[in-house]
């Protein structure tokens, strides 16, 4: 996502600064938007831990958009990242970033569903606490929650290094008995149909076969 | 030799191979025989590639309704197939599932067909024609692959197709350049773009399926004219009548495909195997996600790629691609025998690269 | 009153016959424990008489018995609006069959004379009643709709309150005349089961069905000769009419399953407003990023100069990205001798963009392949998949009036105009007209 969408978010928004800019505002906004969505990975994983464990974890490479709105993290300038921020997202973020128990209800404005169902599961003083040992963030989010409705908890698809947020992503196999389970009337219906088919067919083999001896 | 003389065995080399008074109903099709014995199995896999071919043009048209070949649409559009169409999902899932087992099948049915060495004369026109279906298939996948403009599709595509110009460097003088022309010509523009997503589209609705059916078509025909080939060195005692025994066997295996197909499609998303940061939207102006490479029926040149330096495979490509095209007359004279132990060598290395490549990549390299 | 005597005497005193008089029947006149085939006498007319009768009313049968025994069960079933329809459909489909059936029964035993020989007014009675009781059914469906599952809630806890003998009758008491009299005709069948061929319900042969086939062996041998072929012949069209019956019914149940999947697949969604919302956005979003690219060829078409970054911005470890003038990423960074290094950040290898963090060794990382690439040479390391080096290209540094401060042609030589401590407050361009030259 470049940075020149969120400039119009913000130029909707009525940010006069922005406007001052004419012809090299396109362009420079861009730059701006590049370098800081591609800074150093310090900057760009607020929380680099969390991230290198799951790729560890599931062998899967992920990116900061499991948590966060912006696929780059949270720094930068575009959509969901500090400095596009307006003020009310600002209020937003600072509410969220003060949630140090569970349960506060806080939707931050740089985090995805999932990233704030973290933070409201949890609370941001045990999250800080389990940078050091990320495997005990799975258990402490509880199996219960599945944001994207595919079967899998949103804890077992943190492990998994999938898209907690895509009812299409998830780990295959996980996803097959889910999913085998949740359209059983169709596969069983189907199993029906094709043996029926099939039994048919024999027949049918059977007949004709019984014709060509004569 | 003279001219009439050349003339007069080209005439007889069409003749052999298209009886012409063998084109009827009653040679064709009521006449015909299917051979029973060990192998019998094999004639099974022509069908079934031609069943999944039936999947993806009907899965295909159905996407077709939705689907917009343009570069701020394509995205957009196979998300809402996916998440708002009734069915929608299903459909595009059965078609990437059904194209890889096309694929699979096409590779099982020339490896059988070559071991049981179906290709001698007269049926030199069916293993080309087959071959030549078999590249169609490939480029199916390579150009189906760029549609829904994501990350791996585009950074894929673009690597594909960067390996062309690298044939430039071979070349000498004012040649070199001709690999850039036939890139650029198949992606319209200095890079992948729109252009390229016209095209590839055009070829993978159109002119490919058109292709492909015309060829199927004659694989078909000289299929039926020349009857199933014997496949194995003493005449199998017993046959079974195509029409209707073999057939309604066929069909029964497909029904029994159609449900794994069905089942799998309903159960597994195709792209769950990729890891999510690929899925995302392209981003032309961002840098290229780690873990870029193409369908896994094309591990077998991807990783060799990789690995070795680019002439290799090159020859190695070139090569492979004559000795497919000149098969029926290279191995004439090789017994069965020798035709199945270089079949299971082939697939053995088809298997393990396919299966290990990655990680004899990653031992290779790091 | 007369209520009470329809629906509650009847039924008891018609099961309790049944049961008596069956057992009265099979006690004193076993031999007459059958359904007395006339299959002997006329066959033609019994095949498409008799089997699309009994084939219809058995599977109706079976779902009435169904719907009794496992109420809830059928509830489910019938909750689903797609089964739901599927029942009805195939319950009328049903219905109508058994219908024709019964038709062509009752022709033939008015019309075929060796069938008259053996036909007692009980037998038309029997037909007549059918007749009417199956026709019913269907004028149900019909005027009834969905009776299927609405039976669940009437006439199954009317039955149960039957069967543990406390009859009540408040759940059908204002049920339609149709449905009353369907259920009084159903009653009067009970009754007299035991007095006509009915009883035949009792031996049904389903053993038949699983045991291997079974030839009549003539001592004759003319006979034998003529029945041989005809036993095969009989085999060959079971396997026919199974094969008919399979791949029917298989391709049914398909097409009532993909049918409606593939209407509403055309049909199209109708997205609440919400949903609506969201699409827009996404569209709008990625319509806004292939507008801001087209602006970006259209600056690179028209300007001679395009600002990269001001100089302190530069880094000599973090680059900045940019896009040249033939629309491929590029990096800028500070170089060691303190002017700008811009290098191309397409891969040699096969056109990924190059990472723009430069690691101790001063070189970037192509991800794709692993290429590592000097930024002050271009060069990839020995071992990487890319072997020439990337580009660096040629810049301008300009203040604020647009004075050329210093600048680098695309051989590498730089030019410097002023004291390098001012070139500070300049900005970094790249010029179409240095870039023309290289191509």
């Amino acid at each position: 996502m470049s940075f020149s969408n969120t400039e119009k978010i913000e130029n909707r928004r009525g940010n006069p600064i922005m406007q001052r800019y004419k012809t090299a505002r396109l362009f420079f906004a861009l730059l701006m938007g590049l370098l800081l969505s591609l800074c150093t990975p310090q900057q760009t994983k607020a929380y680099p831990e969390y991230q290198s464990f799951v790729e560890k974890n599931s062998k899967r490479s992920i990116n900061c958009a499991m948590c966060h709105v912006n696929e780059s993290g949270p720094v930068g300038n575009g959509p969901g990242q500090l400095s596009s921020l307006s003020e009310e997202d600002m209020k937003q973020l600072n509410k969220a970033r003060v949630a140090l128990e569970p349960a506060s209800g806080v939707k931050s404005p740089i985090l995805n569903d999932f990233g704030n169902k973290i933070i409201n599961a949890v609370g941001k003083r045990k999250f800080l606490e389990y940078k050091s040992a990320p495997e005990k963030l799975a258990p402490a989010l509880g199996s219960e929650s599945d944001l994207d409705g595919d079967g899998i908890p949103d804890a077992q698809e943190y492990l998994d290094g999938t898209d907690p947020l895509n009812k299409f992503h998830g780990d295959p196999i996980r996803l097959f008995w889910i999913n085998l389970n949740r359209y059983k009337t169709h596969v069983i219906l189907t199993v029906l149909a094709v043996i029926s088919i099939n039994l048919g067919l024999l027949n049918l083999v059977k007949g004709i076969s019984s014709i060509q001896k004569k | 030799m003279s001219l009439n003389s050349l003339l007069n065995s080209a005439i007889q080399f069409v003749k052999d191979r298209f009886p012409v008074d063998k084109l009827n109903y009653h040679y064709m099709v009521e006449k015909k025989e299917v051979p029973v014995h060990k192998m019998s199995w094999g004639y099974y896999t022509g069908g079934l590639t031609m069943f999944f071919f039936m999947i993806q043009v009907i899965t295909g048209l159905f996407l077709l309704f939705y689907y917009q070949p343009t570069v701020s649409e394509a995205n957009v559009s196979v998300e809402y197939i996916n998440k708002y169409v009734a069915g929608g999902s299903l459909v595009r899932n059965m078609h990437a599932w059904s194209s890889s087992c096309m694929i699979f099948c096409a590779v099982i049915h020339l490896l059988t067909a070559f071991a049981m060495k179906s290709f001698v004369k007269p049926r030199e026109i069916t293993w080309i024609a087959g071959v030549l279906l078999l590249f169609i298939t490939f480029t199916f996948g390579f150009t189906g692959y760029l549609l829904p403009w994501n990350q791996i599709a585009v950074n894929a595509t673009k690597v594909g197709l960067q390996s062309i110009e690298y044939i430039g460097e071979y070349l000498p003088g004012q040649l070199a350049e001709i690999p850039r022309i036939i890139r650029e010509t198949f992606q319209g523009e200095a890079s992948v773009g729109q252009s390229t997503l016209g095209r590839f589209y055009a070829l993978h609705v159109v002119i490919l399926p058109l292709t492909l059916v015309s060829l199927l078509g004659l694989h078909l025909l000289s299929v039926q004219i020349h009857g199933m080939s014997q496949g194995v060195d003493v005449p199998a005692k017993k046959s079974e009548k195509f029409m209707s025994i073999f057939i309604f066997k066929d069909l029964s295996l497909w029904a029994f495909i159609f449900l794994c197909l069905f089942t799998v499609s309903l159960c597994i998303p195709f792209d769950s195997f990729l890891p999510y940061p690929l899925l995302a939207p392209y981003n032309p102006l961002g840098s290229t996600p780690a873990g870029i490479k193409p369908e896994w029926y094309f591990f077998f040149v991807y990783y060799p790629l990789e690995l070795l330096p680019f002439w290799v495979i090159l020859l190695a490509s070139m090569a492979v691609v004559g000795v497919l095209i000149f098969t029926p007359w290279i191995f004439k004279g090789t017994t069965r025998k020798t035709l199945g132990f270089i079949t299971i060598l082939i697939s053995i290395y088809l298997i393990v690269m396919t299966i290990f490549g990655e990680q004899i990549y990653e031992l290779f390299k790091h | 009153m007369t209520n009470t005597l329809l629906f509650i005497v009847l039924p008891y005193l018609a099961v309790f016959a049944c049961a008596f008089g069956s057992i009265y029947r099979i006690k004193k006149e076993p031999m007459s424990y059958s359904s007395l085939s006339s299959q002997f006498l006329e066959n033609h007319g019994l095949l498409w008489g008799s089997l699309p009768w009994h084939l219809g009313i058995l599977l109706i049968l079976l779902a009435h018995i169904l719907a009794f025994l496992f109420p809830s069960f059928w509830q489910t079933l019938t909750s689903n609006q797609v089964l739901l329809m599927a029942i009805e459909a195939i319950g009328f489909g049903l219905s109508i069959l058994c219908l024709i059936g019964l038709v062509v029964l009752g022709i033939r035993r008015l019309t075929s004379p060796r069938i008259q020989a053996v036909t007692t007014p009980m037998d038309l009675l029997v037909i007549a009643l059918l007749l009417a009781q199956v026709g019913l059914g269907a004028a149900i469906a019909v005027h009834c709709k969905w009776g299927s599952a609405w039976c669940s809630g009437t006439t199954t806890p009317y039955l149960w309150s039957l069967v543990l003998f406390q009859p009540d009758l408040s759940n059908i008491e204002d049920l339609p005349i149709l449905v009353k009299a369907h259920i009084v005709c159903a009653w009067f069948f009970i009754l007299i089961i035991p007095f006509s061929r009915l009883v035949h319900l009792f031996a049904v042969p389903i053993e038949y069905l699983f045991r291997p086939p079974q030839q009549v062996v003539w001592n004759n041998s003319r006979k034998l000769n003529e029945e041989t072929p005809a036993f095969a012949k009989e085999e060959t069209r079971r396997h026919f009419l199974n094969a008919f019956l399979g791949i029917g019914f298989g391709a049914f149940l398909l097409s009532v399953g993909t049918l409606s999947k593939v209407f509403s697949f055309f049909f199209g969604p109708r997205l609440s407003e919400k949903e609506e919302t969201e699409l827009m956005e996404v569209r709008l979003a990625h319509l806004e990023s292939t507008v801001d690219q087209k602006k970006l060829e259209l600056e690179r078409q028209a300007s001679k100069y395009i600002m990269v970054a001001p100089i302190t911005e530069l880094n000599p470890t973090a680059g900045k990205y940019f896009i040249d003038y033939k629309m491929q990423p590029a990096i800028a960074f500070k170089g060691k001798d303190g002017y700008p290094l811009l290098i191309s950040a397409k891969c040699t290898h096969l056109g990924c963009t190059v990472g723009n963090k430069v690691d101790s060794e001063g070189r970037i990382l192509c991800p794709c392949h692993v290429s590592y690439f000097n930024i002050e040479t271009g060069q990839p390391n020995a071992e990487a998949p890319a072997k020439t080096p990337l580009g660096h290209l040629p810049w301008v540094i300009m203040d604020e009036q647009g004075k050329v401060m210093a600048s680098r042609d695309n051989k590498g030589q730089t030019s410097c105009f002023v004291q390098p401590d001012a070139l500070s407050a300049g900005k970094v361009y790249i010029a179409k007209s240095l870039e023309d030259k290289t191509t």
